[in-house]
């Protein structure tokens, strides 16, 4: 009756360097999974750092409806918020996700939920995107090109091992 | 392929302890002494200089010594806003599936 027993420790795999990816086994059926993801009741209960208090302000789960949770620690508070594009009950989720700290740096998280028969693999994926790639992927239903920013991060990574 | 992800893991690493973090906000704005650095954290200078080590082998900090004084400064892999909210979104989706799953072991056998 160990946790490790229960939770598989999440993989993560980097698809791209604008892409995080992880995967996660519970020990819960897909719907209460489902479930935790999208009713405001619960989310307080694990969305949001250890000793953080998260407060939902908004939850709006429908396509295109919006949310915003604030998070409140020993550092201040700050919020998060974003807009829901798929939902898909129990099997898929999709919205866009932004720091108010920093705004113009957006998102998009999906998690796919797969029925393993009484366990359920959660699959997150986060793309990150600019404000002009968001702006330009909404319009034309595509992703966007590559943004100097996230130009300088693959410069940045591919640099690791060498001496400078 | 390989060099990066090992990058990607020690800054992750790195990056994965709050007084790191402080440390690398305090040295974007400029230089300091590790007495200087350790001053506002409260720990002692040994806690400190282990802390600088983590930072230095990942190369998010350089430090040299001058005279009796060993200065620090961001180093050759030195993150932008744009990457430290990169890594610290990867820690807290971490964190918040974490969490997911103690609420699920919680509330086992429960109705959803």
């Amino acid at each position: 009756m160990t946790d490790q027993q229960q939770t598989q420790v999440t993989t993560v795999a980097a698809q791209s360097d604008r892409e995080i990816v992880t995967e996660r086994v519970f020990d819960a059926p897909r719907e209460k999974v489902f479930q935790a993801f999208v009713d405001p009741e619960l989310i307080p209960h694990w969305w949001g750092p250890r000793g953080i208090t998260t407060t939902v302000d908004k939850m709006d789960v429908r396509e295109g409806g919006d949310w915003r949770f604030t998070c409140d620690g020993p550092d201040g508070a700050t919020a998060f918020r974003g807009t829901y594009r798929e939902i898909s009950p129990p099997e898929r989720l999709e919205q866009t996700f932004e720091w108010e700290g920093m705004p113009g740096h957006v998102l998009v998280e999906s998690a796919t939920f797969e029925d393993l028969g009484g366990r359920t693999k959660v699959t997150t994926r986060s793309l990150f995107h600019t404000t002009e790639e968001r702006d330009g992927m909404l319009a034309s239903g595509m992703e966007g090109g590559l943004s100097e920013s996230y130009e300088r991060l693959d410069e940045l990574l591919a640099a690791g091992g060498t001496e400078d | 392929m390989v060099q990066y992800q090992e990058q990607l893991d020690r800054t992750f690493a790195a990056l994965s302890d709050p007084t790191r973090r402080g440390i690398l906000e305090r040295l974007g704005r400029g230089q300091a002494t590790i007495s200087e650095l350790a001053e506002p954290f409260g720990i002692s200078l040994t806690g400190l200089k282990k802390h600088v080590q983590v930072l230095e082998d990942a190369g998010l900090v350089r430090t040299e010594k001058i005279g009796r004084t060993r200065w620090c400064s961001l180093g050759p892999h030195e993150l932008d806003e744009v990457q430290r909210w990169i890594v610290g979104y990867r820690l807290m989706l971490e964190e918040r599936l974490d969490r997911l799953g103690e609420l699920l072991e919680r509330t086992k056998g429960q109705e959803s």
